[in-house]
């Protein structure tokens, strides 16, 4: 059999220009023209038949869906924790005391996160009571203030470059947001560094402390204006070596329903990030 | 291989020959469509060559001769030094089994078939992908390394299955042909010892007696009354006497020679080894059918047409998006990735090891129905088959004498040949009747076996030839104990049936204690017979034979005779007591008593019967488009009378002889088309061109080969295979062999089949029952069609898993399944189901159409590949993707959010990406409702499978018509999808590597509505193809 099928490459041309186009039954790719027509048609109708169907049966699901709340939030039943400013890549800082330019990229980060919490924006919120969960019926919700002098030095309002310049930097880092959630207890976060005892670590808002009045949040929709509660660390590094490096491990502390211990999630509950900073 | 095969030959051929051989052996397909002299040259050849293998002169020299030749002695035998020297030089005496692949050969040819090539391929891009993200990055994940292991391990345990599945299907046949050893009795150092006939060498006498097997090629040296049956090796089923004398040239004709192999039927013989092992005969012609190139089967064909098919899609579609991701500024490494995704998607990994599974089901069936299946894809080629050229003896016949006909009173009675005899229903009343039943008891020699008194009477093993036998149970079974009855007529005396006599006599006393005479009862050739008799008897009264009687006896025996029938005349002479007292001593040598003016009785005719079931078989087989050739070494007007009587030639066609007997013209005038019957002679075949014999098989509808040689078949069925036919051999002998093997597909016979004959065919009737080829041809035509539903089944759910990488590329969806997942459907919940619809029934009568064409009908065909991917299969990705989002929606991620979030969502240093409402998710949160896609998507493929697995039941009719629950085997498999299913999401949510999560329950139903429209579209299109059959639907839409 395969010797018979073995034809020469002409053959072979030519039997391809006869299936392109065959001048004596006027088909082309097999078809004629009538019949590619109908196929078209029939393609045309049954996908444009399947294409309303899926979007008939989509509109149905999503009008299954509320606006306001998620239907299920299993997935995500304990927050993660997520530092500014927003390294490239993996979570490293590096920059030179010295060198203003090797900074200017946080700074702008911190600067462009922390605008919702300027005062002008944050005229329209209420003063909420501290210490409690502030829960609402709604139909509308207010946000609490965060007042930024709160994180104090970091707030970048009495240290413009949030301490890099010093060899202080600030990191902030805030809790996921996440619907309805209700921390119990005396939430904080609480940052320790590894492997390094030289060097100081300090906290803002004092102790790292996370205010619950700030919970629960109800959603992008309802919750207009929500701010979420920041703390911010602040490393000094020894001002005499020529170059340092830290990593910090930040945790959530103090609330039993929040996690900070989870083999595959590193980011639940805790945050770590190295500095190194160049003199 | 090859080269094994030319050095065989060239033992016995010149050296130019060998060469011309060899390049025929190269060339075969070549020479077929060449020029007609180079046929017949090549034609010629092989006879030629059949004959030059031959070349024996033992035959011609005497006993002095011989022992100088082999340094024997006839009286001492060897001595066994010698023999130990010989054994040494020559090896053992037996026939080199045919070169078998290697296992390991066997073992890697299974690895990288079909598919396999593919996910190696892909396994590979997975570790090189590892190995460059490790190169740039030391903590690279070691997803990639785990999936090329997946991958590998995937095609090891396919390839181990279908080796494992294979080996069991060998083993069913080698049990098969295991042979209990021989032993030979031979005198060496002048003594007889008994000896394993593998240890024979040349010059060794040896004794065999009536019912051993020849245990090497002998040459005779003396023999008392030997008979051997040849069949196996000449195809002549009359037994051949065996003497010393040197009686013809050619040494198969002459007497002087037995071939190993063969069986010694009665008698004794002595004979010197001249030939052992592969060079006797049989031993030649085992290496001439190994020259015989096997065809590939239809269904292997078949297979690959597929697995070109699907990998075609497959690495068009993968190059074709890795060119797209390539441009969409995608790295190279995550293109190559994508191209992995595409190729495991697009590949159904489980699906040959399906088919496997479904043919060796199939086997199974058939050897409960008596068809033992060697090759698996066997099964298949027998559906197919559009030819069967059948052996007479045996297959479509009884393989035993059988009474047909009675003629007595001058009346012709219809005797049952059933296989039971039960129904004996012509006038048993006539006195007539009673002379002739006794004469038929009386003079008959044959005997039952003692120790059968439990077995039915047809089923009684008897001593005697085969008329002999016919006569005894014929009688046996009319008139009961036929031992009883001979022992009250007390037999004095018999002169036994020879060929020069032609008659056989014997003289008994009567059972009729007041009649003294004695009763002289005498059979033979009718036309012997009667010229021994005087009177004829009618009616039970004596008349004498006039004219007008002889010819009404002539034309009894012509009738008969003309039916291909064996036919006996029998009569009796009552001896007057006055001359024979009690005491009269008979003397056979003198013949002291008169021999003629007896009294004709009657004529019995035999026949070896039809096999009830055939004609049935014959007629379902020319219903479903087959044509039956009928081909034996018989003469032609039995072969004619089987034929029309099991209706190889039907009841209203005639051959060109008939019609010029019936215009009573000569035959040349007779206008060939007129006759759609013909009947061709083994003399008329040797004579005749390649073009003749194409233009007899394509003008004739109805064809018996008779008196042909067992060679001739191969000539045959090359013939038929030229018209482009599938064809089936049946046949038994060692000569058979190389038509079977040439055949595309050979049955054996079980009982009557020599080894050789099973080692070449691919499949052996258990029965030797023609109708249980017709059985198997119904069940490889079903499995045809049920293949056709798995790959249909398979082939769906695949761009179901394609789409996914496509979107998740194009519009950056994050992944909504991925490739482990993929597996997990392809190798875990779509097994069962469809292995389930090789149960499946078939949709209508599949022998009322003709046998497939082996070129255009195909198994995956357009509309069937066209109908999958592109109807139910866009179909099952929508609705999978209804789930997909329905899940990611009500966790926040509305789908409008999704598109192009692929970055983002799969950057690790992302830990707070937003969704909808304003949360933030983690990276692992997101991963994990990733997961929750993935499931949500296996979830959403397997509801839609069960749907699809639904439809494929039928192909034409409604599901309501093919009944919903008569395959009960497809619940098990939507059973078994549904639990492995919910396992998998349930049971192993928490293992991370299976990427699994549990699942809500109401995700299940999501596609529902989606599995009921699959449903009901299928049904519309069946409806469309049943209510227009023809039209523009029908053309598109039936696959």
């Amino acid at each position: 059999m395969t010797k018979n099928e073995k034809k020469s490459l002409n053959q072979c041309l030519a039997e391809w220009k006869l299936f392109i186009y065959n001048p004596t039954t006027g088909e082309f790719l097999g078809r004629t023209a009538k019949s590619w027509g109908l196929i078209l048609l029939f393609y045309l109708v049954f996908y444009g038949f399947l294409a309303a169907l899926f979007s008939f049966t989509m509109w149905v699901m999503l009008q299954t869906l509320n606006d306001e709340v998620p239907k299920y939030r299993d997935q995500i039943p304990s927050p993660g924790l997520m530092v500014f400013p927003k390294p490239v890549t993996a979570l490293e800082y590096t920059f030179s005391v010295s060198d203003p330019t090797s900074y200017a990229g946080y700074i702008a980060d911190l600067k462009k996160f922390l605008k919702p919490y300027t005062l002008e924006e944050q005229k329209n919120l209420t003063t909420c009571p501290d210490g409690a969960l502030f829960e609402q019926k709604g139909p509308v919700y207010v946000a609490c203030q965060f007042p930024l002098l709160l994180l104090q030095a970091c707030s970048g309002m009495s240290d413009p470059n949030f301490g890099y310049s010093k060899g202080k930097p600030c990191i902030l880092v805030k809790m996921n947001r996440i619907i309805g959630l209700k921390p119990e207890g005396v939430p904080r976060i609480d940052c320790v560094l590894k492997n390094e005892d030289q060097t100081n670590i300090t906290t803002y808002p004092h102790n790292g402390m996370i205010d619950l009045k700030y919970f629960p949040y109800y959603g992008k929709k309802l919750h207009v204006g929500y701010l979420q509660p920041l703390v911010a660390v602040q490393v000094t590094l020894a001002p005499n070596s020529a170059e340092k490096e830290v990593t910090v491990e930040c945790k959530i502390d103090g609330s039993p329903n929040l996690k900070s211990l989870d083999d595959r999630d590193k980011f639940l509950g805790r945050v770590m990030f190295k500095i190194t900073a160049h003199a | 291989m090859r080269q094994k095969r030319s050095e065989i030959y060239s033992v016995e051929l010149s050296g130019t020959k060998d060469i011309v051989r060899t390049d025929q052996g190269d060339d075969k397909e070549k020479y077929r469509g060449l020029k007609n002299n180079c046929l017949e040259r090549k034609k010629k050849n092989q006879e030629e060559d059949f004959q030059k293998e031959l070349q024996l002169d033992d035959h011609k020299l005497n006993n002095r001769e011989l022992e100088k030749k082999y340094g024997t002695n006839i009286i001492m035998g060897l001595s066994s030094t010698r023999a130990a020297e010989l054994l040494a030089r020559d090896g053992p005496n037996s026939l080199t089994p045919p070169k078998q692949t290697p296992e390991i050969v066997k073992f890697l040819k299974q690895m990288v078939g079909g598919f396999s090539i593919l996910l190696w391929v892909g396994a590979f891009l997975c570790w090189i992908a590892y190995g460059i993200q490790y190169s740039s990055d030391k903590s690279a994940s070691l997803n990639n390394v785990y999936l090329g292991s997946v991958l590998v391990l995937v095609v090891i345990l396919t390839g181990v299955f279908a080796y494992y599945q294979e080996a069991k299907s060998t083993n069913i046949m080698s049990s098969f042909n295991k042979m209990i050893p021989q032993q030979a009795l031979v005198i060496r150092d002048s003594e007889k010892k008994t000896i394993p006939a593998e240890q024979l060498v040349v010059g060794d006498i040896v004794e065999v007696k009536g019912g051993d097997q020849i245990p090497a090629d002998i040459r005779v040296l003396s023999s008392q009354g030997c008979r051997v049956d040849n069949s196996s090796l000449t195809g002549e089923s009359e037994p051949q006497p065996r003497s010393s004398e040197f009686t013809h040239e050619n040494p198969l004709e002459t007497k002087n020679i037995c071939f190993y192999s063969t069986t010694c039927l009665e008698g004794t013989v002595t004979g010197m080894v001249i030939n052992t092992g592969d060079r006797t005969i049989i031993g030649h012609i085992a290496s001439l059918a190994s020259g015989v190139g096997n065809e590939k089967t239809p269904i292997a064909i078949e297979i690959e047409h597929f697995v070109h098919i699907v990998a075609g899609v497959a690495v068009s579609i993968g190059i074709l998006f890795f060119i797209i991701a390539v441009s969409m500024k995608y790295r190279v490494l995550d293109s190559l990735i994508f191209l992995i995704g595409i190729i495991v998607a697009n590949v159904p990994e489980g699906l040959l090891g399906t088919v496997t599974v479904t043919l060796s089901l199939t086997a199974k069936r058939m050897a409960k129905k008596n068809c033992l299946v060697k090759n698996l894809e066997a099964v298949e080629t027998l559906g197919s088959t559009s030819i069967i050229c059948s052996d007479k003896t045996g297959t479509l016949t009884q393989n035993r004498m059988t009474v047909a006909h009675l003629w007595f009173d001058n009346q012709i009675f219809v005797a049952d040949t059933s296989e039971d005899h039960s129904n004996q229903v012509f006038d048993q009343s006539s006195s007539t009747w009673a002379s002739l039943s006794k004469i038929i008891t009386l003079c008959n020699r044959a005997e039952f076996k003692p120790g059968q008194e439990n077995v039915p009477i047809m089923k009684k093993a008897v001593i005697g030839d085969a008329s002999e036998t016919a006569l005894l149970k014929f009688s046996e079974v009319i008139l009961g104990d036929v031992m009883e009855i001979r022992k009250r007529n007390r037999k004095v005396v018999e002169i036994p049936f020879n060929s020069t006599n032609k008659f056989q006599l014997s003289i008994h006393e009567t059972d009729d204690p007041h009649d003294k005479r004695f009763l002289m009862v005498m059979k033979g050739a009718p036309e012997r017979i009667l010229e021994k008799c005087s009177t004829i008897m009618i009616n039970g009264e004596e008349h004498p034979l006039d004219k007008s009687t002889a010819k009404t006896f002539h034309t009894a025996y012509m009738e008969l005779g003309g039916l291909g029938e064996r036919v006996l005349g029998f009569c009796h002479l009552y001896l007057p007591a006055d001359e024979f007292p009690e005491t009269y001593s008979f003397d056979i040598d003198a013949m002291n008593f008169p021999t003629s003016n007896l009294c004709f009785v009657g004529l019995l005719s035999m026949i070896d019967p039809p096999r009830s079931t055939v004609p049935d078989a014959v007629t379902k087989c020319r219903s479903a488009g087959i044509k039956v050739i009928m081909v034996t070494g018989d003469h032609p007007i039995t072969a004619k009378a089987i034929a029309k009587s099991v209706g190889i030639i039907s009841a209203n066609s005639e051959t060109v002889e008939d019609i010029a007997h019936r215009l009573n013209i000569p035959v040349e005038q007779v206008n060939q088309r007129d006759a759609k019957a013909a009947i061709v002679t083994g003399m008329e075949l040797k004579d005749m061109s390649l073009e003749q014999l194409d233009e007899i098989l394509a003008n004739y509808q109805e064809i018996v080969f008779a008196r042909t040689s067992p060679q001739q078949k191969l000539i045959i069925v090359e013939g038929c295979q030229r018209q482009d036919a599938v064809v089936a051999v049946t046949g038994d002998g060692v000569n058979d062999s190389p038509a079977l093997k040439k055949a595309d597909i050979g049955i054996a016979m079980g009982i009557a089949g020599s080894d050789a004959a099973k080692n070449a065919a691919d499949m052996v009737l258990l029965d030797d029952n023609f109708a249980s080829i017709v059985t198997g041809v119904e069940e490889g035509r079903l499995i045809f069609d049920n293949l056709k539903k798995t790959i249909a089944y398979t082939l769906t759910k695949n761009i179901a898993e394609l789409c996914p990488f496509l979107i998740y590329i194009i519009a950056g969806l994050p992944l909504p399944i991925g490739t482990i997942t993929i597996l997990f459907i392809d190798l875990g919940t779509d097994i069962i189901p469809s292995i389930a619809l090789a149960y499946e029934k078939a949709e209508s009568d599949i022998m009322n159409r003709k046998p497939r064409h082996k070129k255009k009908d195909r198994l995956v065909n357009k509309p069937l590949a066209v109908y999958s991917y592109l109807h139910i299969g866009l179909m099952q990705a929508l609705g999978a993707f209804l789930v997909y989002f329905t899940v990611y929606a009500q966790e926040g991620f509305l789908p409008h959010t999704l598109i192009n979030l692929r970055v983002e969502w799969e950057n690790d240093n992302v830990n707070d990406l937003e969704d909808h409402y304003g949360q933030e998710w983690t990276r692992y949160q997101r991963e994990y409702l990733e997961w929750t896609g993935y499931t949500a998507f296996f979830v959403g493929i397997l509801v839609q499978q069960i749907a699809d697995l639904i439809i494929r039941k039928t192909r034409r009719n409604s599901i309501f018509q093919q009944g919903l629950f008569r395959n009960k085997v497809i619940w098990v498999g939507i059973a078994s999808q549904i639990i492995i299913g919910l396992i998998l999401s349930y049971g192993l949510g928490s293992v991370t590597a299976l990427n699994f999560t549990m699942l809500r329950a109401q995700y299940w139903f999501v596609a529902v509505p989606h599995a009921i429209l699959i449903w009901v579209y299928d049904e519309v299109r069946k409806l469309f193809i049943r209510l227009y059959p023809g039209s523009w639907w029908d053309k598109n839409m039936y696959y």
